[in-house]
């Protein structure tokens, strides 16, 4: 049989193995997500491009209204209005241009990411439900869920900042050319001081993150003991627990509390340093700057204009950090989107089911069909089921009656042998009813075309109409969260009332009335048995007075029908089966 | 906050939450002294090219001894601010994370104590976020939101002096130009703040859709009607999609409103300076120091509107934490403690009445769930409780075991008021097993462990042995070390059941409440449940709710609740000979267990 073994989820650590893969892993993921949507990228790091000219701009503006309007007004005492009025146009402008340039930036940035998240998560759904029963039996739900959504959201969480810090390259290539243009040995202490700052902020994150991501743990084991402590509330309290309990979740607090002190120190150091260490470098510019202007090399405009720029880069060279601490986590949501892209789809079985010869509603030939781990379940299973019979399938648990429904309903697909039913198809109910949060009409159509009749019909059968009765909105009531609960029963009854709807000449119920109480569930089959003439009806039953109803008894063991006949006849000739019912009379018997 | 009322009772409860963790507001004056020292690092560089420009540069008179002197100076003081900054960073970050512990095992501690009706299944979601998410969106503000009230703060504070100490009517101009950014960014970050709620409504239902899609998925794939499915899912990713960009755009106007009204208080400042001229006491290193000093302003602003929404979460999350601890404790406990004497125990209860009534939130159900029942079970005896479901069977024996107290009424065990019992000696008495017994994640032992911490392998041994478990035990993988799972999920509902007993037997208790489990067990399980039950209840007061009336028939006596009271008691053949409902429910049952032959 086709294995959908699961890899091992990604974690932190597997992410982190060596440098090299790391880099050429994040280098792969940025071109395959910008390719996605490329023309918005494209917008957004042009939005980015003019907000780091801008900024370079805005000191050139700077030093304008210093050298030509403050300066002359303060040590000439003339007020030059033209210079006054196109500095402040200047001034303004590159202000708002700049503005602009972010405004772009942003925005275009945030659609590049949740246009390309939508793109994928599209992907991955497509891929999913293309996928058959068996991959799906193998994840968790909320693996897959994962996948459509924290997943897809961190692979392109990476596209945010991505044009922010295309301009902080271009701002520091561009500044770092103004400023040597401006006085060469100032202009060489900038551009050697940029590298040092940018690393000391990448270092930080990396590091501060680490202590985060630790405390983060913390954070997930205490909430997964409280959440265990406060389900358990009722043993805790019989053994008159609490203090003890208390004092264990203290401990876990505890250790969250000291990762995140630790946290704290080293964010304190570095948050202190990183507010030090351009102000200081600051200081030592004005120092070499006053040299350079008693030199005659620079103007008081210079100096203030290259101070203000300086300034104004330690902000961005600040946030660039996050950027780099996005990355593994962006790595990790692509690759586990990649698994699931990357996976072929396997076969439909439902495309495998034969046509029946006249007369039978199943034909089963040599059935053969073993769980993942290889353990068989079906043992060349043989069994043939005339049209228009009601027919119980019973065996103790484990004996692969739900396996073999699956395999009639087309959902499994047997190692070998065939299935053949019924021209028309099957209609199965499942040992648990799903409702959708839809409304109740279209819980029983499934959204497909179904006449009143029909449906009506279907419900009276599966015996819903009684409560329906007390539901204000009837076939209109939302299920679900937001909507109506029902009980286990009612919600058998629907899903019952659904296959019955879909109007397939066969009927397969995995031991969906067991739920009911049992007068209702001798209603429900009485019901059926008025159908059945053209209808044939697989039920899985271990209530004896269930059992009785039917036609015929197909009596399963160990993966294969032991005998086959009525349960007067079963019971006469098969030691196993008397054995069997009377473990499901027990209660009876214990009395 | 509409409420004029609205200040106070925040402040109140901030005045609380320091009452509740006093570390949380432990030298907070330091603190803030610290953080004010430290926010002077940002304000030397302009003082710095203003004294440069003034006195150092000015033309034919450049003083560089000066400049070198200035900067030495400048140089030092933003050393010692660095370390100011970072012990007032530290101080209230330590200080917050051992206040928010202090609070946490509070909580932790009065949650265990409640009432079990305040503990049902809708509330438990509540209170573990109470001890989680809410207490986090304390520690997100004190990690951020406390850390910008404090610092820049104290920054705007110390430049705003600074402007005014070089000239007041500059520092005018600026605070008059630069005030409707505040608007602004409200009014930005308040749709923001409506973007990303709408964004996150959208993510949810997203995932609900997928998760739908996917658990729904043999159902659809057995009716080959997924499109619809698929189709809404599709909606889904792409209105959360649409919400999330429609967040950033608003974002994005946020983000450089600030660098906007910054170029527009420079140009006024310099076109005001420039017509003040020398002859208002200005010079053109104070017009220089003044452009830094705008930036530096204006700054904070940002994070300021951002942090405001910040603390009103945090505020709300302390509220809802405090209201968890103004909910008064479930059963009191004695002042003056009666000990329970050494014999078997007996019960009776005298006109007991109870009603659930919620004290977390409100609710209507109030209704009476037990209506004066009076009961006397003496030592020993073997009591079946049976009834309809909500008719109150698993009320009463929450209140035989003291997990509340009645209404009106008292219940006594061997001849003792409950209330006056200490709930040590309770416990040690009485053990209820519950109908869906939860298991920790631990191993077999570990759970049986957690009744008596204190018994030995031996114990658990002889408890197995009484119980007739020891061949089911050595069948498990690890033996008595087999772990468990979550809730106990790696083991069948049946053996789940099976530890429970054992976890009984181990105390040796007096009285055992049994709620039987409803959910089916295979029949070799059933065997060794009924076996077990069977041992467990030799000698012992016992009181069974029965689902199944094979156990009512078992009893030494049978006990009908019909809405909260009491209708038939006697002995299960006495009952059955009287035409009442319990031989009908008694014939019903039968019959549905039959053959039908």
């Amino acid at each position: 049989m086709v294995s959908f073994v699961d890899e091992k989820p990604v974690t932190e650590d597997s992410v982190k193995s060596d440098a090299k893969g790391r880099l050429r892993e994040a280098s792969q993921l940025l071109r395959q997500v910008v390719r996605f949507h490329p023309r918005l990228f494209v917008i957004a790091v042009s939005g980015a491009t003019l907000f780091a000219v801008c900024t370079v701009a805005s000191s050139i503006g700077l030093r304008w209204m210093i050298d030509r309007v403050i300066l002359v007004r303060f040590e000439r005492g003339e007020v030059d209005l033209f210079a006054l009025i196109v500095g402040s146009i200047i001034v303004i402008g590159i202000g708002l241009l700049r503005a602009l340039g972010v405004v772009i930036r942003r925005s275009f940035a945030g659609k590049t990411e949740w246009r390309t998240c939508e793109t994928i998560t599209e992907k991955v759904v497509d891929h999913v439900v293309a996928q058959p029963i068996e991959w799906h039996r193998q994840k968790m739900t909320g693996d897959i869920v994962a996948r459509c959504g924290v997943d897809a959201d961190a692979s392109v969480a990476i596209l945010a900042p991505l044009p922010f810090s295309t301009s902080v390259l271009v701002m520091m290539v561009v500044s770092a050319g103004w400023m040597l243009y401006v006085d060469i040995p100032l202009g060489l202490v900038a551009v050697v001081v940029f590298p040092i700052l940018l690393t000391l902020n990448i270092g930080y994150q990396r590091r501060i993150d680490r202590y985060y991501n630790l405390a983060q743990q913390e954070l997930g084991d205490l909430s997964e003991a409280v959440h265990e402590s406060f389900d358990g509330v009722m043993v805790v309290k019989s053994f008159g627990a609490e203090n003890r309990e208390t004092e264990r979740l203290a401990k876990i607090t505890a250790r969250l509390k000291d990762a995140r002190i630790d946290a704290i120190g080293v964010r304190s150091i570095f948050e202190a340093m990183l507010d030090a260490i351009p102000t200081l470098i600051n200081i030592i510019l004005i120092t070499l700057g006053a040299y350079r202007v008693k030199a005659g090399e620079m103007t008081v405009g210079d100096l203030s204009s290259f101070i203000y720029l300086f300034t104004l880069l330690v902000f961005p060279l600040r946030i660039i950090g996050y950027l780099f601490s996005e990355i593994p986590h962006s790595v990790a949501g692509w690759r586990r989107i990649r698994e699931v892209l990357d996976e072929d789809v396997f076969e439909d079985p439902a495309t495998k089911i034969l046509n029946a010869p006249m007369g039978f509603g199943i034909d089963l030939n040599g059935i053969n069909f073993s769980h993942v781990n290889g353990a068989p379940i079906l043992k060349n299973l043989t069994m043939r089921v005339a049209s228009g019979k009601t027919v119980a399938l019973v065996g103790a648990t484990g004996c692969g009656k739900t396996t073999l429904l699956h395999a009639v309903a087309g959902l499994i697909l047997p190692d070998s042998g065939s299935v053949a039913v019924q021209d028309g198809g099957v209609a199965l109910v499942f040992q648990e009813a799903f409702l959708f949060a839809e409304s109740l009409r279209y819980n029983i159509t499934l959204d497909s075309d179904i006449s009143e009749e029909q449906i009506s019909l279907a419900i009276s059968i599966a015996d819903c109409h009684e409560f329906l009765k007390n539901l204000e909105q009837g076939l209109d009531t939302v299920m679900g969260e937001r909507g109506v609960s029902l009980s286990g029963g009612q919600r058998q009854r629907v899903a019952l009332a659904r296959a019955i709807a879909q109007n397939r000449p066969i009927l397969l119920l995995d031991d969906t009335t067991s739920a009911l109480d049992p007068k209702t569930e001798a209603r429900i089959i009485a019901n059926l048995r008025r159908i059945s003439n053209d209808h044939t009806v697989l039920v899985v039953a271990s209530r004896p007075s269930t059992i009785a109803l039917a036609d015929e008894v197909l009596f399963m063991a160990e993966g294969h029908i032991v005998e086959q006949g009525t349960h007067e006849q079963l019971l006469q000739s098969s030691e196993q089966y008397r054995a069997l019912i009377t473990a499901f009379e027990h209660d009876r018997k214990a009395s | 906050m509409n409420e004029p009322t609205g200040r106070f009772i925040t402040a109140r409860t901030i005045n609380r939450g320091f009452g509740v963790a006093p570390a949380l507001a432990k030298g907070i004056g330091v603190t803030s002294v610290l953080a004010l020292i430290g926010s002077l690092a940002r304000v030397v560089v302009p003082i710095l090219m203003q004294q440069t420009i003034d006195k150092g540069l000015q033309p034919g008179n450049i003083r560089l001894g000066f400049i070198v002197q200035m900067s030495a100076i400048a140089a030092v003081s933003v050393v010692v601010a660095a370390f100011a900054l970072r012990q007032a960073v530290l101080r209230l970050g330590i200080g917050a994370e051992e206040g928010l512990y202090t609070m946490r095992v509070k909580l932790f501690d009065h949650i265990h104590r409640l009432s079990l009706a305040d503990h049902n299944e809708e509330r438990r979601g509540a209170l573990v976020s109470r001890v989680t998410s809410d207490i986090e969106t304390l520690t997100m503000f004190f990690s951020w939101g406390a850390l910008v009230w404090l610092l820049d703060g104290s920054l705007m504070f110390v430049v705003a002096c600074v402007m005014l100490a070089y000239d007041w009517i500059l520092a005018l101009v600026a605070f008059a130009v630069s005030a409707p950014l505040f608007l602004v960014l409200r009014n930005l970050q308040k749709r923001l703040v409506a973007a990303y709620d709408l964004a996150r409504e959208h993510n949810a239902e997203l995932l609900g859709s997928v998760s739908e899609l996917v658990s729904g998925t043999e159902t659809l794939r057995a009716y080959q009607a997924h499109q619809p499915m698929v189709d809404r899912s599709k909606r889904a990713v792409r209105k959360r999609a649409d919400s999330q960009i429609r967040a950033g755009v608003i974002g994005a106007f946020l983000f450089p409103s600030g660098e906007v009204f910054a170029v527009f208080t420079i140009v006024a400042i310099i076109i005001v300076g420039v017509f003040r001229g020398v002859d208002g006491g200005l010079t053109a290193g104070s017009m220089v120091g003044f452009v830094f000093l705008t930036y530096r302003f204006l700054e904070p602003i940002a994070e300021f509107t951002e942090v405001v929404d910040q603390t009103q979460t945090a505020v709300a999350g302390l509220r809802r934490v405090l209201s968890v601890l103004d909910t008064p404790t479930g059963p009191q406990a004695p002042v003056n403690p009666i000990e329970l004497p050494n014999v078997p125990l007996s019960i009776e209860l005298r006109e007991v009445s109870f009603s659930y009534s919620s004290r977390l939130d409100s609710q209507d159900d109030d209704l009476p769930v037990l209506r004066n029942i009076s009961l006397s079970i003496p030592a020993q005896q073997h009591i079946a409780l049976v009834g309809a479901s909500g008719s109150g069977k698993t009320t009463l024996a929450r209140l035989i075991a003291r997990f509340a107290d009645p209404n009106l009424g008292s219940i006594c065990l061997g001849g003792v008021n409950l209330k006056r019992i200490d709930n040590d000696d309770l416990r040690r008495r009485l053990v209820v097993v519950p109908q869906e017994p939860f298991l920790f994640a631990a191993s077999v032992a570990e759970n049986l462990l957690f009744a008596s911490p204190k018994s030995t392998r031996e114990d658990l041994n002889r408890v197995i042995d009484q119980l007739e478990l020891t061949d089911w035990i050595e069948s498990l993988p690890k033996g008595i070390d087999t772990y468990v799972g979550q809730r106990g999920s790696s083991i069948s509902a049946g053996e789940r059941q099976l530890v429970a007993l054992a976890r009984a037997a181990l105390t040796n208790p007096d009285v055992l409440i049994l709620d039987e489990a409803t959910s089916a067990v295979d029949a070799i399980a059933e065997v060794r449940l009924a076996k077990a039950l069977q041992a467990l209840s030799q000698g012992r007061t016992t009181i069974s709710i029965a689902h199944r009336l094979s156990t009512a028939a078992r009893a030494d006596r049978v006990i009908m609740l019909e809405h909260g009271s009491v209708t038939e008691d006697g002995s299960h053949e006495q009952l059955l000979q009287d035409d009442c409902e319990y031989a009908k429910i008694y014939a019903q049952w039968l019959s549905a267990t039959s053959t039908g032959d």
